[in-house]
Formats: C-alpha cells, sequence, structure tokens
C-alpha cells in the first residue's frame, strides 16, 4: 500500500541542511513555508523558486526523492485547480467551439500550483533531512504535550506493522472468494466492515500488550521533563541557514506587501 | 477530503492553527479527567494507526470505488482521542504521502476532527434511549448517524472554505453549478460512510462489544 513505499522519508547526508540543528530548522522552515502561503502577487512566485530550489540543491537532496514524492499530492492539485482556466475570468486568451481560456483563470491556477509546489517542496526538504524522531524531539522540546508526541511515535512505530497485518488479510480474503464477479456489491460492504472490524480488534489486543510491555519498561512511573535540544557544534551549525532563511522569507512577505495588488 | 498546501491564503491557515490549538487544549483536558490516560494512550495510538491504514480501504459503489473518510466511527471508538488521532493521522499523511499539507493541517485537523468529536458525542447519546429501543436497532440507527454526521459536517466545512477562498473571478453561475455537483457527489458518500459504520457496529458489537462503550 502507500504507506510502505514513501517510508524512506529521511535521506541521510552531510549537507549543511543535513547539519543544520533541528529546532531552528523546523521553526525557519515553517516560517518560510507561511511566508509562501501569504503570496498573492503572481510576481513573487520567481523569486520563491529561486529560494526554495537554493534552499533544495544546499540540502543535496537527490531530485529522484522530489520525482518520486511529487507525483501523488501533484494529482490532487492538477484536479483542483484544472479547471480554474476555463472556468475563471472575462478575458479570453484563446477559444475553440464553447472552450475558452482565459487570462485570469491561468493567473490564479498558476499561483496555487506555484505556491503548492514551493510549500511541498519545504516540507520535503525539512523532513528529507531530518529523521521523523529527531521532529518529534523538537515538538516536544517545544511545548508539544508529551500525550501527543507519544501517541504520535507509537501510532508511527505500530503502523507499518498494522499496514501488513492489513495487507496479509486483504490476501486471505481475496484467496477466500472476495472480489469474485457473482457477488453483491452489499456482501463486499459485509466483508469489507468485517476486515476493518478485524484490523480493529487486532490492534486493540495488540495494544494491551504494548501497553503492559511499556508498564513493565517503567512508562508513566516518572515524569521525565523533556530534554533539551543542544547543539555539539555551536551557533555555526544554524546561524547561516537560519538567517538566510529567515531573511528570505521575509523578503516574500515584504514583497507581497509592497508591490500592489494584481 | 484534504486540502493541500497553497490552496488555501495564509490568515486562513493561521486560523485553523489557532482553532486546532484551542480544541486540543479542550480534548487533552477531557483526556486527563479519564481515570488512567496513559492506560489508554497505546490502544488510542494503535488504533488510530487502524483507522489510518484502514482508510486505504476502497468500498465499491459500481461503476466506481471509493475510499471512507472513516472520521464519525472513530469519534464513536475512541471518543475525545479522537481529537489526538486524527491530528496524528493528518500529520503522517503529509508526511508520508504528501496528502494534505503541514501548513493546512490546523485547518484539515478542524475539517476532519471536529465532525469526529461531534458525531463521538452523539452515538454516546444512545444510552438515553436503551429503555425505548432494543439494543441492535439502536445502535444500528445511532451508528448510522454517527457516521453520516462525520462526513457530511466534514463535506460542509470543506464547502463552506471553498465558498470563502474561491477566486473572485469565477464566473457566478459556474461556481454555484460547481458546487452544487461537489454537494450532490457527497451525498452517496455520507451515506455509504453511515451503512459502513453500521456495519462495523455490528460486528464489534458481535465480537468485541467493550470497543463501542469509550
Amino acid at each position: 500500500m502507500a504507506v510502505s513505499l514513501h517510508a524512506d522519508v529521511f535521506i541521510p547526508g552531510q549537507s549543511i541542511i543535513h547539519r543544520w540543528a533541528a529546532r531552528p530548522k523546523l521553526l525557519s522552515l515553517l516560517a518560510l513555508m507561511f511566508a509562501i502561503a501569504m503570496v498573492r502577487q503572481l510576481i513573487l512566485l520567481p523569486w520563491v523558486f529561486v529560494v526554495v530550489g537554493g534552499l533544495y540543491l544546499w540540502s543535496q537532496l537527490p531530485l529522484s526523492y522530489l520525482a518520486r514524492r511529487l507525483p501523488y499530492p501533484g494529482l490532487f492539485i492538477v484536479a483542483m485547480v484544472g479547471l480554474l482556466p476555463w472556468v475563471s475570468g472575462e478575458t479570453v486568451l484563446w477559444q475553440w467551439s464553447f472552450l475558452a481560456l482565459r487570462l485570469e483563470g491561468v493567473q490564479v491556477a498558476s499561483l496555487i500550483a506555484g505556491r503548492f509546489l514551493a510549500i511541498l517542496t519545504t516540507g520535503f526538504i525539512l523532513l528529507g533531512t531530518t529523521p521523523f524522531l529527531t521532529l518529534l524531539e523538537v515538538m516536544r522540546s517545544l511545548g508539544i504535550p508529551p500525550l501527543l508526541t507519544d501517541m504520535t511515535l507509537l501510532t508511527y512505530r505500530y503502523l507499518f506493522d498494522i499496514a501488513n497485518q492489513l495487507a496479509t488479510m486483504r490476501q486471505a480474503m481475496q484467496l477466500r472468494g472476495y472480489g469474485q464477479s457473482r457477488q453483491t456489491v452489499s456482501r463486499q460492504w459485509g466483508w469489507l466492515a468485517a476486515l476493518m472490524g478485524s484490523l480493529l480488534l487486532r490492534s486493540y489486543e495488540q495494544s494491551q500488550r504494548v501497553y503492559q510491555a511499556m508498564r513493565l519498561r517503567g512508562y508513566g512511573q516518572n515524569s521525565s521533563a523533556p530534554r533539551r535540544m543542544t547543539s555539539r557544534s555551536g551557533n555555526q551549525r544554524f546561524a547561516l541557514p537560519t538567517s538566510l532563511t529567515l531573511l528570505a522569507a521575509a523578503s516574500v512577505v515584504i514583497g507581497e506587501i509592497l508591490l500592489p495588488p494584481l | 477530503m484534504h486540502i493541500p498546501d497553497g490552496i488555501l491564503p495564509a490568515p486562513v491557515c493561521v486560523a485553523g492553527y489557532a482553532i486546532a490549538g484551542g480544541v486540543t487544549w479542550v480534548a487533552l483536558k477531557q483526556i486527563h479527567k479519564t481515570s488512567d490516560p496513559q492506560a489508554e494512550l497505546p490502544k488510542a495510538a494503535l488504533l488510530a494507526a487502524a483507522f489510518f491504514v484502514g482508510s486505504s480501504l476502497s468500498v465499491p459503489i459500481p461503476p466506481v470505488s471509493v475510499h471512507l473518510v472513516l472520521n464519525g466511527v472513530l469519534g464513536a471508538v475512541l471518543g475525545w482521542y479522537a481529537w489526538p488521532a486524527i491530528l496524528i493521522g493528518l500529520l503522517l499523511q503529509a508526511i508520508l504521502l504528501g496528502h494534505g499539507g503541514l501548513t493546512t493541517l490546523g485547518v484539515d485537523a478542524v475539517m476532519m476532527g471536529l465532525p469526529a468529536l461531534l458525531a463521538g458525542q452523539f452515538f454516546r447519546q444512545r444510552h438515553r434511549f436503551a429503555k425505548a429501543l432494543a439494543p441492535k436497532p439502536l445502535l444500528g440507527i445511532f451508528s448510522f448517524l454517527a457516521g453520516a454526521i462525520g462526513v457530511g459536517l466534514s463535506a460542509l466545512i470543506f464547502f463552506t472554505l471553498i465558498v470563502f477562498t474561491i477566486p473572485s473571478t469565477l464566473n457566478q453561475g459556474a461556481e454555484q453549478s460547481f458546487l452544487t455537483a461537489l454537494m450532490i457527489a457527497h451525498v452517496p458518500l455520507i451515506l455509504l460512510e453511515g451503512v459502513f459504520t453500521v456495519l462495523l457496529c455490528f460486528f464489534l458489537m458481535r465480537v468485541k462489544p467493550e470497543l463501542l462503550e469509550q
């Protein structure tokens, strides 16, 4: 299933972005993402792409990483904005029969698709250069409640186990005749409900065993304070990328404020 | 029914995070009122993973097949834990699949999570009618409505967001017919979600009724 196809989100490396301390990296890249979300001027998009493209090159992530991860979310954005150039706006650029390509629609669709591409690539830079567990640690150090981080960790830990269980159960169901042409739709729904119910049941029973194991290992015995995130090699580990990224985010926001509306 | 990055303006994304932060505070407060929240944590986490994985199942509605949202049944089974479960599920979907987005995480959480909480609270009200109806029809009615409320309210929030953020250059007539078509397309999904929730709850009632007693 799709979950297992993209399990390798983190790509180990030695680039400056990889070595950038996780906390300022998370905060700076999130600031950049929100700055990009603010863009309403089409003219700012080339600058946004220069910034994001520069960061991507700096991170030394392979282009194949982007190519592998973009198509799935890309389909959604095409489905959402694909109609806009044909139905939105007054200025007709090109017409054939009842089909008319409109300037305003093209502009809005390009703006949305551009923002989407830039934010998504920034997200991939963050996730591709930072292990998920480090991100969780950072979130905890930023004050996210331990219940949320512990639950995220456990969900992530067992997600792939449960996905494998579901794959096995589906295969067994198909071997027992699910999906054969003579079955009615209501019967197929019944099978699927039983499959989902069995999955919940197995997960529930597994959770009881997990809880017992966690208790035996001391979970909940002492409330440990969140570990302070420290940088081993001093400020140079994050000063340059942090200041450049925040500067780029600020430039996008200032450009958005100063440029006249479209 | 996820809104990807880049669609919504930044103020809407920030408002989404603010509302999601408030709901998280309320949900965690309610969770901490339970006798032993730590004991419930693995159960909530693993069931959240199961729902996350289970939403990849495609249910046939000839001539097509659809993926279920399952937020109503999530609320019914997990109660207040449904909120963190959805928040985490959306975060993992954004990270692992690129589905949804990091800037729209708050908005998506509100869109999916609030209806789940409401569906869960509604599902719990069935005990009030325990004397008036036999257990099976009672469970059937409330589970159908919980499933339908979950996805129905999510669709309503989704349409509201589209209406308020749709480009101003869009032709009025085109906008109305587009939204009407989208709403009509969601009616069978709402009914399917309700029916699937009934089937799932009947299954759980037969094999593990305690899962429905959150």
